[in-house]
């Protein structure tokens, strides 16, 4: 059905978005609870700042990422000293995403850490367990549908991809080539148009795939919260 | 009202006086899609102050190509390959009595301002130990100035080295910014890309016998083949369009007018 190419696609695809996931979505946690339990000086300009690459053409967020992430970039000495190759190498493709999904998994986390009662922490807090404690088994654990939702959309945005990811990484068969960049070089290619619509279905049946997964683990953990 | 009417009549016949001399004779609007790398050049010759009539698209050649085949509303297409018109003219969907070959290009070797290397364009030359990095060009699947330049790098014979070190781009003119940018060490771009570019300076110029001939063919599009777009067509052959593109280091093919 699908060409050895186009297996490395879907793969490199599924690696990107998922790693990307992974790196999004603690930050995003982190920041998500901040912006939900504390008020602070400036905290209008911090929420802004984390709503930017949402706001920002891609292309824009791709190139400024190459600015500060490039071989002469601005942390272009330090990844250099930590031998962190960024540019046109598919961990460069992952911090694109991530950077782009961020904001997504933000405004899922923030609702619903909002949404906890904090009245629940109180009394945990009372109860003698410490902040940490309250957080992991209280505030995430009810927030937890949301998560998933947060993850969910994390995982859908880095897996379509592309402004920034070409303008940062380009379209590196086996590298950075996942499937919308593949879509696009395909329709660029003279009778490309079956091979493109071939990943469109891939492209399709993944998000499908992925939205019931999310939505299975969401009912799960809303399941497990209304047990005694 | 009776005295109105006649004085309304008459603003209406100087707004058409007007708008009759606003115009110069017989410019219908035109809407032309163009190669991205023409960009420049079409700029200059119809900026749009003086030419509001003029509608100018630029992109990729050949997501022009499909837009065209999907019934875009172009009237005058120039392309930067010859497969993409060929690829429309099989599907019909150009005036082909009207196409012509209207500009030629040239590949260069590149490298970032203050940075360029000794490179001698032979066989023998270790093209892998020229630079460090990654080597930008249009992606040789798609981009018309990426097939050139492999054209050219495998008849250097430098191309196994090169291969799995490209950073291919999407379009000719992010292969300049990477290499303007110092992110990618050496490069190829066309001429005219270089022209436009106080980023990068030339190392190289690759010869034409490398590679097959770069041609812009233009032509109009079926069903949209009016004289008045032939005039358009036209103009692009006139003295002043050839200074523009000479001055942006195009090759003319057309014989002057």
């Amino acid at each position: 059905m699908l060409s050895p190419q186009e297996w490395d696609v879907l793969a490199l695809s599924l690696r990107v978005a998922l790693a990307s996931v992974g790196l999004s979505l603690p930050p995003a946690i982190a920041m998500g609870w901040v912006l939900a339990r504390r008020e602070f000086r400036g905290k209008l300009l911090v929420d802004g700042l984390c709503h930017l690459p949402l706001v920002l053409p891609p292309v824009v967020t791709g190139y400024v990422l190459l600015l500060a992430f490039g071989r002469r970039g601005w942390f272009g000495p330090v990844l250099d000293a930590l031998g962190v190759t960024l540019a046109f190498d598919w961990k460069g493709a992952v911090l694109a995403s991530a950077v782009v999904a961020f904001p997504l998994a933000l405004r899922a986390v923030r609702l619903a850490i909002e949404a906890v009662d904090p009245r629940l922490e109180g009394v945990a807090r009372t109860l003698g367990a410490g902040p940490w404690r309250v957080f992991f088994t209280i505030t995430l654990r009810l927030a937890a549908p949301g998560l998933w939702v947060g993850a969910l959309l994390a995982f859908a945005r880095s897996l379509g991809e592309f402004g920034a990811t070409i303008t940062f990484v380009a379209n590196i068969a086996g590298q950075t080539r996942t499937i919308p960049s593949a879509i696009y070089t395909y329709l660029n290619q003279p009778g490309g148009e079956d091979a493109a619509l071939r990943l469109v279905w891939v492209s399709v049946a993944v998000s499908l795939a992925a939205l019931l997964g999310s939505e299975w683990a969401a009912r799960r953990a809303r399941g497990r919260q209304e047990m005694p | 009202m009776s005295r109105s009417r006649p004085r309304r009549h008459r603003t209406v016949g100087w707004i058409l006086l007007l708008a009759l001399v606003h115009l110069p004779a017989g410019a219908e609007p035109v809407t032309v899609f163009a190669a991205a790398s023409l960009a420049g050049a079409l700029r200059e010759l119809w900026p749009r102050h003086r030419h509001p009539e003029v509608s100018l698209s630029f992109a990729g050649s050949s997501m022009l190509a499909r837009q065209i085949d999907a019934g875009a509303p172009a009237d005058l297409f120039i392309c930067a390959s010859q497969d993409w018109m060929d690829y429309l003219q099989a599907r019909g969907r150009i005036d082909t009595t009207t196409r012509i070959d209207l500009l030629g290009n040239r590949l260069v070797i590149i490298a970032p301002r203050g940075e360029g290397f000794a490179l001698r364009l032979q066989p023998d030359t270790d093209i892998g130990a020229a630079f460090e990095g990654r080597f930008a060009m249009g992606d040789p699947d798609h981009v018309p100035a990426g097939i050139y330049a492999r054209q050219a790098l495998r008849s250097l014979g430098w191309w196994p080295a090169l291969a799995a070190r490209l950073a291919p781009a999407n379009d000719v003119r992010s292969a300049l910014v990477w290499v303007e940018r110092g992110e990618c060490a050496a490069g190829i771009v066309y001429a005219t890309d270089v022209a436009s570019s106080r980023g990068v300076e030339v190392v190289a110029a690759i010869p034409d016998s490398l590679h097959a001939p770069i041609r812009y063919p233009a032509a109009l599009v079926n069903h949209r083949s009016t004289p008045s777009a032939r005039r358009w067509l036209d103009t692009l052959r006139s003295a002043a369009a050839r200074a523009v593109f000479s001055r942006h280091g195009f090759t003319l093919l057309t014989a002057p007018e």
